[in-house]
């Protein structure tokens, strides 16, 4: 192992609680900062939000295969891997060097052996390019999600949440929130593509977006906003769909302007509307009117905008759109809502950002 | 992804099959760019043999169809899948890129 790993993170994906305990300690005790994970599928969250140096997978998860962690993995991270197989075939051993891990370790073991593989793995240095790629990478996924708003926003009468999951370790789905006398303006943008490009895009749409939140006219804020956006846009051959409202706080008021979203929705006690789109993708067609709308949020209404990572997990739009509702209706709290969005799209392979922010409408007391 | 180009007395017809995404979208740029380049600035991409297009592919069609009418022409899509379709609706842009059902109906009446 390197002298001085201060700094670096582990992630321990085991669903055996002694076992995890044990990993943890004797990792910890090497200077990591380790994150526990029970599940695959928390495992794989873990290692998105705090980033990885070190990855511990046991191969028998509740949830997913080990070895399909493993390959999801390897999708955004350059971590060293060490397998924990219970398994007595090779078969999965081999299958999983070849799906990325870079060493294995079969129950039981000892601290010592657990060790002595770390330290084994961490002599064999990754390329130097792919290192340094790797940590600009992991610098530009902690820039963005610097940039997501850290806490929810303080809205007398309403719950508000929102969460958001790239597909790789940065991506060019954002969502935004900043509160205004009397109300709230929440965004919600997808950028062109995935990847480091995309969330350059998003970043921007995000800054010019924010420079546009003190214009009184929602409707001229948002054309400010593209006009300035359509000219970048042009010049990178990108664009960008952008679900953009204000809320006021009173009557439950929501204006808003949908170009090319597509997946903003209403959702009462007794259904769900699908908000109108106003036109295109910002970027997609120059000189282009939004048209705006406007809905009421009743006193339990919930106004949901998602992403279209969401679909990948669902035949068609309307299927989708049934889940999110199915979703809202089994949860009171914004957050759980937005978790469980999250959720909806993590079953099969997920290819695409994921994002759901949800406003929702305390009932009366 | 695949493509074909075929020129029609009205219009160059490009066929594109496989996944419209993040690979298969600077190589339609590509074709349909070099198609404008050799003088054919009406083009109808039929999509028939298009199963999947992400929000990449449609940038590539949105890039096309700039380079068509910067070249004095248009550009059509025909024969679109239930995906490609649903992707043009969810963003509106199937008001600009209007899906015909077939590649000899998208130029028909003009």
């Amino acid at each position: 192992m390197t002298p001085s790993p201060q700094g670096r993170r582990a992630v321990v994906i085991e669903d055996h609680d002694d076992i995890r305990n044990l990993l943890a300690q004797t990792i910890g005790m090497r200077g990591f900062a380790v994150t526990t994970a029970a599940t695959g599928l928390e495992g794989l969250e873990a290692v998105r939000r705090h980033g990885a140096d070190l990855i511990t997978l046991d191969l028998n998860l509740p949830d997913l295969d080990g070895l399909e962690v493993c390959r999801r993995v390897r999708q955004f991270s350059d971590a060293y891997l060490l397998m924990v197989t219970a398994r007595p075939g090779e078969i999965d051993r081999l299958e999983g060097l070849e799906l990325g891990a870079d060493d294995y370790i079969s129950k039981p073991f000892s601290p010592r052996e657990l060790q002595a593989r770390i330290e084994a793995m961490f002599r064999r240095p990754r390329a130097r390019a792919e290192q340094a790629d790797a940590e600009e990478l992991r610098r530009a996924a902690e820039v963005q999600r610097s940039l997501l708003p850290a806490a929810a926003p303080s809205v007398p009468g309403y719950d508000v949440a929102g969460a958001c999951r790239p597909s790789r370790s940065v991506g060019g789905d954002f969502f935004d929130w900043y509160t205004t006398e009397g109300g709230l303006q929440v965004s919600l943008a997808d950028a062109m593509g995935k990847g480091m490009g995309a969330a350059l895009i998003a970043a921007t749409v995000r800054a010019v977006l924010r420079s546009a939140a003190g214009q009184p006219d929602m409707d001229q804020a948002f054309r400010d906003t593209c006009r300035h956006l359509e000219h970048d846009l042009a010049h990178s051959d990108s664009f960008v769909t952008l679900f953009h409202a204000r809320l006021a706080t009173a009557g439950g008021v929501v204006e808003y302007v949908d170009a090319g979203h597509g997946l903003g929705l209403h959702v009462r006690a007794d259904g769900i509307d699908r908000l109108r789109p106003g036109g295109p993708p910002v970027g997609a067609v120059p000189g282009t009117r939004w048209v705006p709308g406007r809905i009421v949020l009743a006193p339990g209404d919930a106004l949901v905008v998602v992403s279209d990572g969401l679909l990948d997990a669902y035949e068609d739009v309307d299927d989708a759109v049934r889940a999110v509702a199915d979703v809202v209706s089994r949860h009171e709290d914004a957050q759980a809502v937005c978790t469980a969005v999250l959720d909806l799209a993590s079953g099969d392979a997920l290819s695409d950002d994921v994002t759901a922010v949800v406003v929702r409408r305390r009932a009366a007391p | 992804m695949q493509f074909t180009v075929e020129q029609k007395p009205r219009y160059a017809h490009i066929t594109g099959t496989g996944r419209l995404n993040m690979v298969g979208a600077p190589r339609l740029r590509e074709v349909v760019s070099k198609v404008v380049d050799e003088g054919s600035n009406h083009v109808v991409i039929d999509l028939g043999g298009t199963e999947f297009m992400d929000s990449s592919g449609l940038g590539a069609l949105i890039g096309c169809l700039k380079l068509a009418r910067q070249a004095g022409g248009d550009l059509r899509i025909a024969n679109v899948r239930p995906q490609v379709r649903m992707v043009l609706e969810l963003t509106s842009m199937h008001r600009v890129l209007n899906p015909y059902d077939t590649a000899d109906a998208a130029f028909a009446d003009d």
